[in-house]
């Protein structure tokens, strides 16, 4: 018969030499086992530690919230667990990856477990165990990485680094919601590009391409941080601007179509300065409004109007055509 | 699997053994939380899978949106005892007044929300598991507790596409903390071949 239990130096040499930190505390938090692990690291050797408080020769750790986590453990008489996610080292230990990087501190999971008197069952030591989990969490923090560039890269438009207008038309819909709940409002702008089609046969693809970019920045430049630009189709943008009524959005609408028409491309070979002008058509959250569409049909309509007035301007939609202050004309 | 139904001195003795359980647990939760935590009645039963849902629903208290987090137990000692995971299921609301409980001081943020749904889960299934261990005698051991998902619909907890059980062991209580509104429900779920371990361990307590 083979006996299955390990030598004493056996035994001690696993403890000592397993590549977790292992060591044990009494109700007093006095240390009562350090292992090689927890010496490496903590660069404290078990003459050190051992029959010392352990707040006492590591004051860097949390104490109120360690004891409280000890303390569980001796009252439910039952495990204890601390992770890495929500607490990301205990012992302000060095990590193994000096070289390749990508932490502070060693990431720490540790497991505390109960260690039961065999003849009466309490509690009096415990022991924790400390596992190094900083290439799991390497590895957590490219992937969180990898996930917030492809929600990025589902939210903007290739071509102007714009809204996409499916993430766009979300923004809205939330925006009226809480327009409706807080009992605020918003203006809406529709923007088209005038004979856009005529660029693109006169100049080709790439010199359109060109144009709905600069519009795009010039979109962009002129947006304040809480507006909510997107590119809604091929040579069409909108604007959502937050809690602003007919009167400013007006103001911006025109601000935006002079500096678009300003603006001087080089479409062509020959070096010659070319302008492109842009139609608006502006409408703006109303109570009673059952979803965002009807904000987008309004500002549609107007849109419409400018192109049929002859392009370059900008109108209001007539529902919420009374509400300028302004006295310019429909144009400018 | 011959006989994988609870006969009736099974059940009571199984009914028994946890509502002893639970009285260690209640009292070690009242320290450790300070307050005074109210168990109901351990409901005890074998379930298959098509079930589930409706127990989730029911200790969800018919709230559309929980938080739940799971973990797992086992023999530590040769792998021949109790084995499954616990579920406990929190609802919505719960949050502010745990953080009271479990004496957190920094604001609450949607981490250390998690690292609190974390620690109460593990304290509640310490103490109740630990507890039927001992009278079973079979020590157990357990995993990290994780989160399964925050404000989700009570049938996403388990997704039944992804199990491959159509049996299990079911252990549901319910916890309430006296003069609060917080309160959350545990279910223990073992699988088929353990329920015969269980059944074993009942037998040879029923006959002493």
């Amino acid at each position: 018969m083979i006996d299955p239990k390990p030598s004493y130096e056996l035994l001690q040499f696993v403890v000592q030499r397993v590549n977790v930190g292992v060591f044990v505390v009494d109700r007093q938090y006095t240390v009562c086992y350090w292992n090689n692990f927890m010496a490496s690291h903590s660069l404290k050797s078990a003459f050190d530690v051992v029959g010392r408080n352990l707040f006492d020769t590591f004051p860097d750790l949390p104490v109120r919230w360690f004891k409280k986590k000890i303390d569980s453990v001796f009252v439910v008489k039952s495990y204890a667990f601390t992770t890495w996610e929500y607490r990301n080292y205990l012992f302000k230990f060095k990590h193994n990856r000096p070289i390749t990087g990508g932490a502070e501190y060693m990431f720490q999971n540790l497991t505390l477990i109960p260690i039961k008197n065999e003849s009466n069952g309490d509690v009096d030591q415990v022991m924790v165990l400390l596992r190094d989990s900083t290439d799991e969490a390497c590895y957590a923090s490219k992937l969180r990485e990898a996930m917030a560039e492809l929600e990025h890269l589902s939210q903007v438009d290739g071509l102007t680094g714009l809204y996409n207008r499916i993430h766009w038309e979300q923004r809205m819909a939330a925006e009226f919601a809480r327009s409706r709940r807080y009992g605020t409002t918003f203006s809406l702008l529709m923007i088209d590009i005038d004979h856009f089609k005529k660029i693109n046969d006169e100049f080709g693809h790439l010199a359109g391409d060109d144009v709905i970019r600069m519009v795009a920045k010039l979109i962009q430049n002129s947006s304040r941080k809480s507006d909510i630009a997107g590119r809604y189709g091929g040579e069409e943008f909108g604007i959502l601007l937050c809690e602003t009524g007919i009167t400013g959005a007006v103001i911006f609408a025109e601000r935006l179509r002079i500096r678009i028409a300003d603006y001087a491309l080089c479409l062509d070979r020959q070096g010659g300065e070319q302008h492109v002008t842009v139609s608006v058509g502006i409408a703006r959250y109303q109570e009673g409004m059952r979803n965002h569409e009807q904000v987008l049909a309004r500002s549609d309509e107007a849109l419409y109007e400018s192109k049929q007035n002859g392009r370059n301007r900008v109108t209001v939609c007539q529902e919420d055509r009374d509400e300028c202050l302004l006295n310019t004309p429909k144009s400018l | 699997m011959e006989n994988l139904v609870l006969k009736e001195e099974q059940r009571d003795c199984l009914q028994e053994l946890v509502n002893v359980a639970m009285g260690q647990a209640g009292d070690s939760l009242a320290r450790y939380l300070e307050v005074f935590v109210e168990l109901s009645v351990p409901r005890v039963r074998i379930i298959q899978i098509d079930q589930l849902h409706l127990e989730l629903n029911l200790l969800a208290n018919h709230a559309t949106s929980v938080s739940a987090v799971r973990q797992g137990f086992y023999d530590a000692c040769d792998g021949n005892g109790m084995r499954g995971e616990a579920i406990v299921i929190f609802g919505d609301a719960s949050f502010k007044e745990l953080s009271e409980l479990l004496a957190y001081d920094e604001p609450l943020t949607a981490a250390s929300e998690e690292e609190m749904l974390l620690d109460i889960t593990n304290v509640l299934n310490g103490a109740c598991l630990s507890g039927i261990g001992e009278q079973i005698e079979n020590e157990l051991a357990f995993s990290p507790p994780s989160v399964i998902g925050r404000h989700i619909p009570p049938e996403a907890v388990v997704q039944k596409d992804k199990v491959d059980w159509d049996k299990a062991l079911m252990v549901e209580i319910n916890y309430k903390v006296e003069n609060r509104s917080f309160q959350c429900g545990l279910l223990l779920l073992m699988p088929k071949d353990v329920i015969c371990v269980v059944i074993d361990a009942l037998d040879r307590l029923l006959e002493e």
